[in-house]
Formats: structure tokens, sequence, C-alpha cells
């Protein structure tokens, strides 16, 4: 299946959830069926299918599946955390369109248009980081924001065109490579808010809610990244240039992200602002991996792009989840509450388990191997291990927890579980065997209706432990994703093989080859020799082959598959 | 050089001088037309009537979003160096990028479209940098971008259907982003309200800028006690409009029972 359903399913969800946000029952309604059946479609994707549309080919792969798929999930359960808790209106339909937009920029084909997709998907989430009716100051935030969102999005369309074409003699000269180089991922390093770039991402947990941070803040850059991944894989690591300087600059961006992120969000009192910070730690490593200029770093950048989403994701769900519960985020104000929360206490360990990992593990394993290719032997030891620290963060946190009871706890509301009726005992008045048989089936049925109909009540009764609940498979997810669970590993080092109909039939889709050469644009050639290749594309390292046209065609090495 | 195209690009970069330089909200909003419409077609060769057509669609429903956010405003930051000060700018740096064309190595577009990219870009970077208004920034924005679709056009091979279709998507997200910042401001005092709460400002800054939920805590409403185990956990907040709500369900309050009829 290729990945057109998957996006009109979004854009018709999203838009319709969108438009009724005034009902919320049916705003959260749409987005939860329209994710439900994204997840099923993404499900469906298959690794060598593409459609041609529209003169560009829409090109599904393994890693993009994966994506998809972790991102409907982690969606549906943020939306269920959602309506649990606060119901924020925007948020549903935001996170469907969101999701869609960046599925739609990892499928495109072409640098460019991927970037102005993944920037348009950005650009959706001012919605729910300036809504009508906050303070001003989250208008403030919202222009930061946008700014942010339009010099990423400026620098990068720059840079694409920029090594986009034939150079002639210029294309002998490093910098101008490296200053492409340098544009782009200084745009994804602006996206994720990567220290020092995160003032506005900092701000954003101020005004927006927590449960739309993963995707303003991970989800939606996580996708510009995979971008520049794969635009830097082919088009500027197959140089084998001397770009020393601009690596070191990402590298230093990196590693300073990673480091004082995590200072940032051990000092944070607000659990939201921990959330941030703690992205902008992770984000540090996508850095580190734009930083890298190797092919080794294309299988765990992929992979740590997907542990970072869904690992964020879950703490924001389990932060939303106790704020609905006790009605603050402050940690001072939170003293006891993991003794009224239980499974939210399960879940924060799960997730911190998940977050920092141990040696061996795939998440650890993918953060060692990016600051290793990044950053000399000694530095890239301290920010591999780095992370550890968080575990001081979440130690904290539960600490906070076990304390005696404070007020805000005492006052908000547990786990507990209720139901909102009891069963009903009727008085038997049947004589014969017979007679009490039936009479007491038909009791058992009217009681099992009374039961049944008390449901919807019953969920409103029980909102906090069904968000605990929700907050805890998430966890669960980022547990599994972690330790490469869902077949990460596999998925993030596929080699791509696009299957795309032809006017004349059934047909293959030439495809752009993994790189081993320079691209033919630093050769001096009359006509743009070498493009893109899909977002889930191949790594560079593949011998044998070299870049093709952007019709697909001119030399090619890579796998074609068919019937 | 096309005299057409030159005449296309001339007529862009008046609307950014009038975008950013324009104190009525009318005026800024025929400035964002003119721009959103006549940026991707300064192009060669022209785009296919369809991608045309996808543009000006795109541009008029952006134009709308922005619109409808700015009903009723009557007066907006625009620039305080006057209009013939940013066409000036504008000028110097369309010149620039007619000159530096394909900075220094061929190029696959037309120079006008880099003239028009230099001249966008140069025209955001006030609004960007100082702005403090929320319209005027996000018009530079908007600017930054388009300017950026124009280095794009001068630089690269033409762009396919497929960029024109996510091109007008990216405006009508753009038009949508201003309009919903323009109607989040004005609500909250107007729209040099994104001045509230920067950081030097003498005021102390307000810890939570969130909107108020539309479903409120019990703790967090200073509802008092004794929300025990098994109690319902969440009340709704008033709600305006129509339905009113989920206020008398089940569920909501402590103790309650649905009446079995």
């Amino acid at each position: 299946m290729t990945v057109l359903p998957f996006l009109l399913v979004a854009t018709i969800a999203g838009t319709t959830a969108l438009l009724i946000r005034g009902s919320q029952r049916w705003s959260t309604a749409v987005a939860v069926g329209g994710l439900g059946g994204m997840a099923v479609l993404a499900a469906g994707f298959g690794p060598t299918t593409g459609v041609r549309i529209a003169g560009t080919t829409l090109a599904a792969s393994d890693w993009l599946r994966l994506f998809a798929l972790l991102g409907s999930i982690v969606g549906l359960l943020l939306v269920a955390v959602d309506a649990a808790t606060k119901h924020e209106p925007d948020v549903p339909g935001i996170i469907v369109l969101g999701l869609g937009s960046a599925v739609l920029a990892l499928a495109l084909t072409d640098p460019g248009t991927a970037v102005a997709a993944a920037t348009a998907g950005g650009l959706a989430g001012i919605l729910v980081a300036a809504p009508v009716g906050a303070a001003a100051r989250a208008v403030f935030v919202g222009v930061r924001e946008l700014r942010a969102l339009a010099i990423a999005g400026a620098l990068a369309i720059g840079a694409t065109a920029w090594i986009g074409r034939p150079f002639g003699e210029l294309g002998i000269a490093p910098a101008v490579f490296g200053l492409a180089y340098l544009a782009f991922a200084l745009a994804v390093a602006i996206r994720f808010g990567a220290i020092p770039f995160h003032l506005w991402a900092a701000r954003l947990a101020d005004a927006a809610p927590g449960v739309a941070l993963p995707l303003l803040m991970a989800w939606g850059p996580a996708a510009f990244a995979a971008i520049a991944l794969v635009w830097i894989d082919r088009s500027v690591a197959p140089l084998g240039l001397p770009l020393d300087t601009e690596r070191s600059i990402l590298a230093t961006i990196g590693a300073l992200s990673v480091v004082l992120g995590l200072v940032a969000a051990w000092i944070q009192d607000d659990l939201e602002h921990v959330v941030g910070y703690t992205i902008a730690a992770d984000a540090g490593f996508v850095v580190l991996a734009l930083a890298g200029l190797d092919p080794a770093v294309w299988a765990p950048s992929r992979t740590w792009l997907l542990v970072f989403v869904v690992g964020r994701s879950a703490f924001a769900a389990w932060v939303v989840a106790l704020h609905g519960a006790f009605g603050t985020r402050r940690l001072l104000e939170l003293a006891g509450w993991a003794r009224r929360a239980p499974v939210l206490a399960v879940a924060l360990a799960v997730g911190a388990v998940a977050a920092v990992g141990w040696p061996g593990l795939v998440a650890w394993q993918a953060r060692a191997d990016l600051a290793r290719l990044a950053l000399p032997d000694v530095v890239a030891t301290l920010v591999a291990w780095a992370p550890l620290g968080a575990t001081a963060i979440y130690a904290r946190i539960l600490w906070i927890g076990l304390q005696p009871p404070g007020p805000a706890v005492r006052t908000g509301v547990g786990e507990r579980p209720a139901w909102p009726i009891r069963w009903r005992h009727r008085p038997m008045v049947g004589v014969a065997g017979l007679e009490r048989l039936l009479e007491r089936l038909a009791h058992a049925f009217g009681g099992v209706l009374d039961q049944l109909w008390a449901l919807p009540a019953a969920a409103r009764l029980n909102r906090v432990p069904l968000a605990s609940i929700a907050a805890l498979v998430l966890a669960g997810l980022a547990f599994a994703i972690s330790g490469g669970g869902f077949g990460v590993s596999a998925a993030a080092g596929a080699v791509p093989a696009i299957e795309t109909p032809t006017d004349n039939g059934p047909g293959f889709q030439p495809v752009p080859g993994p790189s081993a050469g320079p691209p033919a644009s630093a050769r001096p050639t009359a006509a743009p020799t070498f493009t893109f290749v899909p977002i889930g594309g191949s790594p560079a390292s593949s011998p044998g082959s070299t870049g093709s046209g952007p019709d697909g065609s001119g030399p090619s090495g890579s796998a074609i598959t068919g019937d | 050089m096309n005299p057409a195209l030159a005449a296309l690009a001339a007529i862009t970069i008046g609307g950014a001088v009038l975008a950013v330089a324009g104190h009525d909200p009318r005026a800024v909003l025929l400035g964002i037309l003119v721009v959103l419409l006549g940026g991707p077609l300064v192009a060669d060769p022209w785009p296919d009537p369809v991608a045309i057509l996808v543009r000006i669609a795109a541009t008029l429903l952006a134009v709308r979003l922005v619109a409808i956010g700015l009903r009723g405003e009557a007066l907006t930051g625009g620039t305080r160096i006057g209009w013939p000060a940013e066409a000036l700018v504008a000028a110097a740096a369309a010149v620039v990028g007619f000159g530096s064309h394909g900075l220094g190595a061929p190029a696959l577009g037309p120079p006008e479209a880099q003239a028009t990219g230099f001249a966008l870009i140069a025209l955001a970077i006030a609004p960007l940098a100082t702005g403090r208004d929320t319209l005027r920034l996000a018009v530079g924005a908007l600017l930054l971008l388009v300017g950026a679709g124009s280095v794009r056009i001068a630089l690269d091979a033409p762009p396919s259907q497929a960029e024109h279709l996510v091109g007008a998507l990216l405006t009508i997200a753009i038009g949508g982003a201003i309009a919903v910042l323009a109607t989040a401001a004005r609500a909250a005092g107007g729209l040099a309200a994104v001045g509230a709460g920067r950081p030097g400002e003498s005021r102390p800054r307000p810890p939570d800028a969130h909107r108020p939920p539309a479903r409120r805590t019990r703790a967090g409403a200073g509802a008092g006690a004794g929300a025990g185990a098994g109690a319902p956990i969440l009340e709704p907040a008033p709600r305006e409009g129509r339905s009113g709500g989920d206020r008398g369900r089940v569920g909501d309050r402590p103790g309650e029972r649905p009446e079995r009829q």
C-alpha cells in the first residue's frame, strides 16, 4: 500500500476535527477514528511501493512505515490522555494534521519540497502554541515559534537549492558545500530548540498544551531532521570534503545541548519545562548525527529519532496525566503524588528506564555511536554517559512523590477506580425451580445492561485512572522501542526499493542508488545530476553506485524489486 | 533580462514594501496578496496553468484567513523609517540579487527571481529582528519564506507540480498562522500585545501563559477537599456556546449516581 490513503485520511480527519473543535466530543471522536485508521494504513505501507503524483514520487520505506505507525499510536494515546484530563479543543486535530504533514515530508523524494511540507506542518502547530484566550505572553511565544520556523525553513530551502544544481568551477570549493551543510544543520538545531537556539522552545512550554509538546518539539522537528540526514548523506557526505570547522560547530552545539539540556531540566520546577529541556537534551544527539558526516551514522541516527520521539511523548503524556489528577505541574506542590497515583509512578519508572537505558541497549548504543562519530573520544564518552544524569531528574520527581502528600495532592484525585452504580439486588418471586432459573437469568441480563448503560459515566468517573493507564502504555511503548522492539534497528538500516506503476502498466521506477562517489553537481557537468532518495532511503555507504537525475534517470545502482 | 519577469518582480517587491511599511491593515493585506501571488510567478518557464490556479486559490484562502484575523483592526505597527527607506532597502537588495545571479555558478532559474528573493529577505530582516507588532513580525516571517522560495526558483530547476502543491499548502499554513496569532493578540489586548512579557521588561513574567483549560481539576479550581478515593475527578468549566458542555453529566460530581428509568 502507498502512503496516499494515509495522507488522505490524515487530511480529512485533521481538518474535520479542527473545524468541529467547538464540539469537543465529536472533534475527539473524529481524531481518534482518524488516528486509528492511520495506524492501520501505516501498518500496510509496502517498503517497495511508490506512487507518482504531480510529477514527483511519494515513496514508502520500512522506516517511514514505523514512523507513521508509531506516530499514529502515540497520537492516539496522547489524544486519549488529553480527553481524559484537560481537553484542549485544538489538540486532536493538530496532532492528526501534524503527523500527516510529517509523513508527507518524509515520503517526498525532493528535499526542497520535503522541507516546505515539514515547515507547513510546523506552522499548523502555532494554533495550539498561541491559542485564542491565552495570556498575552502566549502570543509572544507563538510569534517566536513562527520566527524560528520561518528562519529554519528559509535556511533549509536555501541550502537544498544551493547545491541542487551544477556548480562548474565553484564546485571544487569546499566552502560552498560547507555553508549549505551548516545552514541546513543549523536549521534542524533551530527547529529542535537545541541550545543555544532554545529560547523559543523553552518558552513554548509556557503556552502550548503539554500534550501538544511532543508534536511541536519532537515529531515535527524529527521529520525535518530526517530530511536533513538524507540530504547530507546524499549530497555532502559522499564528497569527503574537509568540513572540520562546520562539523566542530555542530558537534559543539550537539554536545552542549545534551549536557546543558539535562542541567536545565534538573533545575526546573515546572514539569512541562522539564519535558521541554529533556527534549532539547535528546535533540542534541540528533545534531551530533548531523555532525557525523559518516555513512555509519545512518542507522543509529534513524534509530535514535524513533527512540527519542516516542520516549519524549511518553514523558509528556505522563506530565499531562499528573497535571490532570492534581491540578498543578509544579514539583514543589506535588509532594506525595506517587502515593495517590501508583500507576503513574510505575509509568515514570518505566519511562525513565527507557529514556536512560544501559550499555548494550539499542537506544544507548545508538547514542554512543552518534557521539563517537562526531566527537573526540574523551568527550564522546562523557556525552554518551551524560544521559545517566537524567536518572537524577526522574529520581527527584519520584522522591517528591513519595513524600507525605501536600495540599494539592490531598485535594486532587487519585487513581482508585470507581463505578457509578451498584449491582442492584432484585427480589425473587418465583416458586418453581425453572421459574426461578429464568428469573435469575433475566435479573443477570438486566444487571449487565445496567452496567453497560453506566459505561460512559464510568469513563468520566475514572478519568485519572484511564489517563494513567494511557501514560503507562506509552511508557511501555517507549521501553519497547528503546530495546529495539518493532524492528527498529532493521527499519533504520533498511535499503529501499521502490515500485511504481508506469504508463505502460506495472513497472518499476529507477531509484537513486546509494552514492559512493562525489555527487555530480561537484563535477562541471551541464545538468543537475544528483538528487534525493526517499527519506526512508539508503545509506551512502553502499558501494558500487552513483546518484541519478531528478527524474530517476541516469546512473543508478539501487536495488529495484518487482513481481 | 526578461521585461515581463522584471515587471512581475518589481510588482512583487512593491507589494512586499507595502506589507512591511503599511499602517493600515488593508494595505498590509494587499501587500501580502501581491507577494504571495507574484512570488511564484517570477519564474522561467512559467508554472503550468494548474499550478498557477493552485497557487492563486491558496493565496486567496491565506489572505482571507489573515483578513478574518484582522477584521476591525484600525492600525498596525508598520515601519518607523517610512516606506521610501524600505523601498530603497528592497531596491538595493534586488540589485545585489540580480547582479549575483547564481552566486558564482551557473543557475537554472531567472535572475529576476533571485532579485525578488533577495529583496524580500532584506525586507524581512527588520520586522523579524526588531518587530514589536504581531502582524509586522508575522509579515516578516512570510516574506522570509517567500523570499527563500524565490531564491530557490532562481538557483535550481523549475519547480514541479508537486512542489507548487506543497508550496500552496505552505502558503495556507502561514496565512492560518498569521490569522491565529493576530486573533490571539487582539484577544489579549491588541496586535502590540506581543511586547508583553518580553525578556527585560520590568514587569514580572507571569508563571503560566496557558489558556484556561476547558475542564478544571478540583484541585486546580480550588474546589476544596473531600474528593476522596473513587470520587469523580474533574469538573467541566463553564462553557460558552449553545450546548452548555458537560455540565450536569453523571460522574462529574462526587457521589452522583445515574437514575435508572
